[in-house]
C-alpha cells in the first residue's frame, strides 16, 4: 500500500455552454515533486487550475489531497486546502511594501490592537530567508522586478501553508538572470514537500525544474512523462497531435536592396524611465526581403528601439531613418504608418487589439481611412479586407463579427498582424510575436512571416526566445544599454554567442563608448 | 492504489444548485428599448383616462413628451460621443444657459437677425467645446476637471453677459426686440401638431444614428474609448477625435440652448442647472458603458425617451416632482445595476 499522491486530480469534466473544455482528465501530482502541465492554448489547462483553485466549479469528477477527498467551491476554500496560484498578474498591492503585502488581511497586533511592525518585519524577513530570497522586507513592491515579485507572491503563499503551488507561466515575463533566481528556490520548495504545477510553454525550462509532466489537448489527456527520460520532440508531438516536422521554414536569402537605412538613431531620456533603455546611437540596415533579429536581454532596449522606429518616441528622437533610400520623419505612428510601417507590439491585450470589438472591427482599424471614400465607410469593402485577412491570415474564429477576446492568443496575435498588413506595408516591425502562443499558432506565425519576407518585406523582429530568433532571422543585432553592439549572421550565429554579447560589458564597439 | 474517488454524482447536483442565475446576452444589447418599452406600457396602465381616451395615448400628449425631452436629448447625444472616449462632459447644461443668454442678448440688445445670432452662438459652443477637449487632451487634464472648470466658466461668461439679469423675447419689427422668425421654435409645423424642438431633437438623433453607423470617425471613437493605446498603435489621431467629440458636445450643447431660449422666451444665466446630470443618465440608461469604447446613440435616443415619460406621466397624475427624481435616481441606479451584473456574468 503506497501513500496517497498530494493531489489527485479524476475525471474532471468541466462545459462551457455547449463547449467541452475538459473531457475527463486526470492529474496527480506527489509531495516535493515539480509537475509540469502542458498544452497548447485552449487544450483545458487554466481551466483545469481554475478548478483546482476553486475559481470554476467542476461539472463532474473527484479531487483528493494527500488521499482526503475535497469540494474546493471558492477560492478562499482551495486556500484553506492549501492550493495557492501564483498568477500571471500578481495579486499583490503595487504600492504597499513587501512586509505589508505578506501580512495583507492577517497583520500581526500589539496588545493594544494597534499594528506591530516589529513582528511584520521580524516575519517577514524570515518568510524570504526561509525560501532563499534576498530582499528588503521594507522596499515598495512597484519598485522591484517582475521576477522578485513573484518571490514575494511564492513566500506569501508558502505562509499560508501552501501545500500546492500552482505557477501560471512565470518566467514569460523575466529575464534570464530572474528566471535562474527563481529556479534557485525550487529545491527548497521541494524539500518542504511542496508540490508544484508548472505552467509553461518553453521545453528547456521544463528539463531544467520538473520532474515529471503532463500534456493536456482538446480538454483530454495526450500523455504523461518523466522529463529525465523523454525528449522535447516526444513532449512536442504530446501537444500538438501530430509531429511539427520543421519549426522553421526555409526562406529564399533576401534581396540586396536596402529597405530600411537607420543612422545615429538616438532617444533622448523621457522622464519615466523606470529600468529601460533608450537607443544610443543605433545603425541599423535592413534589406528587402530580410528579417533582422533584435537580441537583448531584458531592458537593453529591444522595445524602446522597435518604439522610436514607428514614431512613439516623438520629439526625442534624433538622427535619420530612410526607406528605400527616402528619410522619414517619424514623430508620430501617423508619421510611421504613411510612410509604410506596420507595428504588432509586444502585449497585444495592452497595446493591440480592442477587446471588446469585434474580429472584424480590430482587422480594419488602422485602414478605415483607406478604405472609406471622404470618411464615409464602405461597407463592402470592408467585409472584402476582413474575409481575405481571415482567409488569408487562416485567421481561426466563428465569425468575422465575434468578439476579438474569444480568440485564441494566436489567432488574436494574427488580428493584429492582419490590421497592419491590410495597409501593405514595407517594414514590420515585431515585438515578441510568440509571446503566450502556442507552438501550433507558432510554426503558422513563423511560416507567415517567411511568406511575408519572401514577398519582399522587411521584417524587425525583437524577441526574448533565442531558438527562435536562431531559426527566423538572416541576421540578428545584438542591443546592451540601447545600442547595437554586434550584428550576427544568423546561420552561424549561436545562443552562447548571442548571450555573450548581450551580457559582457567588453564587447562591446569601443567606438561607440564616447557617445554616452 | 487504494484510495476510493469521491462520488462524481454528488458534486454536480450541490454544483447545479449554487449555478448563478444567467442572463442571455442579448437582453443586454436591446436593455434600453426593454425598459423603454416596460415605462411605455406602465403609462398607458397608470394613464388618467378623459371620456374613455387614455390620456397619455393622445397624440398631443406624446408629441409633447418629444417636445420636452428634446433639450436634454440634444446633450444626450453629445455626451454619449464624449463618453464613448471615456470621457465626460460636466460642462452641458451651463453652455446652454450661456447660449440662452447670449441668444436673448443678441436679438433683444444687439438686433442681430437670426441666422447670424443662430452662427454666433453655435460657434461659441463649439469654440468653448473644442478648448475644453483641447486642454483635456493634449495636457492630459481629466475630463471631469477641465470640463467642471468649464461649467464655472461659461456660468460667469453668462452672467457677465446679462449683467446677471435674465433677457426676456419680445417679437416684433424694429430695433430691441427679436424677429417675428425667432418664435418659430416656439411653435408646431405640420398643421400645428409638431413641435419644432421636437423635430430638431428627432433630426440631430437622426444624423447621430447615421454619423455613427457610417463614418470612419464613430469607429475612431469607439477605438479609442475601447484602448487609446492600440487606437494611437493603429494610426488614430487621438488628440484630433478628441478635441473632435468635446467640440460637438459643446456645439450640440449651444443648440440646445438655443431652443431653449426659444421655447421660454428669455434667456437666463440661470437656465440649463444641472441638465448635464440629466444627459448623463439617459446615456447611461441607454447602456452606454463610462468606461468608454461601449455604448449606443439608440440607446441614448430611448434613455431620453424612457426619462420623458417618466416625467410625463407623474405629472399626469399630479405626483410631486420630488417623486419624479426619486423614481429617476432608482431607473439610474437599476441601469448602471444591470451593466454591472453584465460585465461580472463575462
Amino acid at each position: 500500500m503506497t501513500a496517497p499522491p498530494l493531489l489527485a486530480m479524476r475525471g474532471i469534466v468541466k462545459h462551457f455552454g455547449g463547449v467541452h473544455a475538459l473531457r475527463g482528465v486526470d492529474l496527480t501530482v506527489g509531495a516535493g515533486e515539480v509537475h509540469a502541465l502542458l498544452g497548447e492554448n485552449g487544450a483545458g489547462k487554466s481551466t483545469l487550475m481554475n478548478i483546482l483553485s476553486g475559481v470554476v466549479r467542476p461539472d463532474g469528477g473527484g479531487i483528493e489531497l494527500a488521499g482526503e477527498p475535497v469540494a474546493l467551491g471558492s477560492p478562499a476554500e482551495a486556500q484553506a486546502a492549501g492550493v495557492a496560484m501564483i498568477h500571471q498578474e500578481l495579486d499583490l498591492v503595487p504600492q504597499a511594501t513587501v512586509t505589508e503585502n505578506l501580512f495583507l488581511g492577517r497583520e500581526p497586533r500589539t496588545r493594544l490592537r494597534t499594528l506591530d511592525r516589529a513582528a511584520m518585519r521580524r516575519h517577514a524577513r524570515e518568510l524570504l530567508d526561509d525560501i532563499g530570497v534576498e530582499l528588503a522586507p521594507s522596499r515598495r513592491l512597484s519598485s522591484l522586478r517582475v521576477g522578485e515579485q513573484q518571490m514575494v507572491a511564492i513566500a506569501k503563499a508558502l505562509s499560508l501553508d501552501a501545500r500546492i503551488l500552482v505557477m501560471d507561466e512565470p518566467t514569460s515575463a523575466l529575464s534570464d538572470s530572474e528566471v535562474e533566481r527563481l529556479f534557485a528556490i525550487i529545491p527548497g520548495l521541494r524539500r518542504r514537500g511542496v508540490g508544484v504545477v508548472f505552467i509553461s510553454h518553453r521545453m528547456d525550462e521544463i528539463a531544467v525544474v520538473a520532474d515529471r509532466g503532463t500534456v493536456l489537448r482538446d480538454g483530454r489527456n495526450a500523455g504523461s512523462f518523466v522529463v529525465a527520460e523523454t525528449p522535447p520532440a516526444e513532449i512536442i508531438r504530446m501537444m500538438v497531435g501530430q509531429p511539427i516536422e520543421q519549426l522553421f521554414p526555409d526562406r529564399e536569402p533576401p534581396a540586396e536592396r536596402v529597405r530600411l537605412r537607420v543612422r545615429d538613431l538616438t532617444v533622448a531620456d523621457g522622464s519615466d524611465l523606470g529600468g529601460r533603455s533608450e537607443p544610443r546611437g543605433v545603425d541599423l540596415d535592413v534589406r528587402e526581403g530580410e528579417v533582422l533579429g533584435l537580441a537583448g536581454l531584458l531592458g537593453a532596449g529591444r522595445t524602446e528601439l522597435l518604439d522610436a522606429l514607428f514614431g512613439l518616441a516623438g520629439h526625442r528622437l534624433s538622427g535619420t531613418v530612410e526607406l528605400d533610400g527616402e528619410p522619414v520623419r517619424l514623430s508620430d505612428p501617423r508619421d510611421a504608418i504613411a510612410a509604410g510601417i506596420g507595428y504588432v507590439p509586444e502585449d497585444r491585450r495592452a497595446s493591440g487589439l480592442v477587446m471588446m470589438e469585434s474580429v472584424a472591427a480590430n482587422i480594419v482599424l488602422a485602414a478605415l481611412p483607406a478604405l472609406a471614400r471622404a470618411g464615409w465607410r464602405r461597407a463592402a469593402r470592408e467585409r472584402e479586407a476582413v474575409a481575405s485577412s481571415i482567409r488569408d491570415l487562416h485567421i481561426k474564429t466563428a465569425s468575422a463579427e465575434s468578439a476579438v477576446g474569444t480568440l485564441s492568443g494566436g489567432n488574436q496575435q494574427k488580428v493584429v498582424f492582419a490590421r497592419h498588413l491590410l495597409r501593405q506595408p514595407r517594414l514590420l516591425l515585431l515585438d515578441d510575436p510568440t509571446r503566450g502562443v502556442d507552438i501550433g499558432a507558432k510554426s503558422e506565425i513563423y511560416r507567415l512571416l517567411a511568406g511575408l519576407a519572401t514577398s519582399g518585406l522587411a521584417v524587425v523582429v525583437a524577441s526574448s526566445e533565442l531558438p527562435e530568433l536562431l531559426g527566423i532571422c538572416d541576421r540578428i543585432a545584438v542591443l546592451r544599454g540601447g545600442r547595437i553592439v554586434t550584428v550576427l549572421d544568423g546561420r552561424d550565429a549561436t545562443q552562447e554567442a548571442i548571450l555573450a554579447a548581450a551580457s559582457i560589458e567588453q564587447n562591446s564597439n569601443p567606438s561607440r563608448m564616447e557617445a554616452g | 492504489m487504494t484510495v476510493d474517488t469521491t462520488d462524481p454524482v454528488e458534486k454536480p447536483v450541490e454544483q447545479s444548485r449554487r449555478r448563478r442565475f444567467v442572463i442571455p446576452e442579448r437582453f443586454f444589447t436591446f436593455q434600453s428599448y426593454v425598459a423603454l418599452i416596460l415605462v411605455f406600457l406602465a403609462a398607458i396602465i397608470f394613464s388618467p383616462r378623459r371620456n374613455g381616451e387614455i390620456v397619455f395615448l393622445n397624440s398631443e400628449n406624446l408629441l409633447n413628451i418629444v417636445r420636452a425631452v428634446s433639450e436634454i436629448g440634444i446633450l444626450a447625444i453629445g455626451m454619449t460621443f464624449v463618453i464613448l472616449i471615456a470621457g465626460i462632459d460636466l460642462s452641458v447644461g451651463a453652455i446652454l444657459g450661456l447660449a440662452a443668454t447670449g441668444t436673448a442678448s443678441l436679438l433683444m440688445v444687439n438686433d442681430f437677425g437670426v441666422a447670424m445670432t443662430v452662427l454666433i452662438i453655435l460657434a461659441i459652443g463649439m469654440a468653448f467645446g473644442a478648448t475644453q477637449g483641447y486642454l483635456s487632451a493634449r495636457l492630459g487634464i481629466q475630463a471631469f476637471i477641465v470640463t467642471l472648470a468649464g461649467l464655472q466658466v461659461a456660468r460667469g461668461l453668462a452672467r457677465i453677459w446679462s449683467g446677471g439679469q435674465g433677457i426676456a423675447l419680445a417679437y416684433g419689427d424694429g430695433p430691441d426686440v427679436a424677429p417675428q422668425a425667432f418664435s418659430l421654435l416656439n411653435s408646431r409645423t405640420f398643421n400645428g401638431t409638431v413641435p419644432i424642438p421636437a423635430l430638431i431633437f428627432a433630426g440631430v438623433g437622426v444624423i447621430a444614428l447615421i454619423v455613427v453607423r457610417k463614418t470612419v470617425f464613430a469607429r475612431h471613437v469607439y477605438a479609442i474609448g475601447g484602448n487609446e493605446r492600440a487606437a494611437r498603435l493603429s494610426g488614430i489621431p487621438v488628440t484630433r477625435i478628441k478635441v473632435t467629440v468635446f467640440a460637438i458636445s459643446g456645439l450640440l450643447a449651444a443648440l440646445a440652448g438655443i431652443i431653449h431660449a426659444g421655447q421660454l422666451n428669455q434667456g437666463s444665466p440661470n437656465d440649463g442647472m444641472g441638465y448635464e446630470l440629466d444627459a448623463i443618465a439617459a446615456v447611461v440608461i441607454g447602456g452606454t458603458s463610462l468606461m468608454g469604447g461601449v455604448g449606443t446613440v439608440s440607446g441614448t435616443l430611448a434613455g431620453a425617451l424612457l426619462l420623458g415619460i417618466l416625467n410625463n406621466i407623474l405629472a399626469l397624475n399630479n405626483i410631486d416632482s420630488n417623486v419624479q427624481l426619486l423614481i429617476k435616481g432608482v431607473i439610474i441606479v437599476a441601469a448602471a445595476g444591470i451593466q454591472a451584473f453584465r460585465s461580472q456574468q463575462k
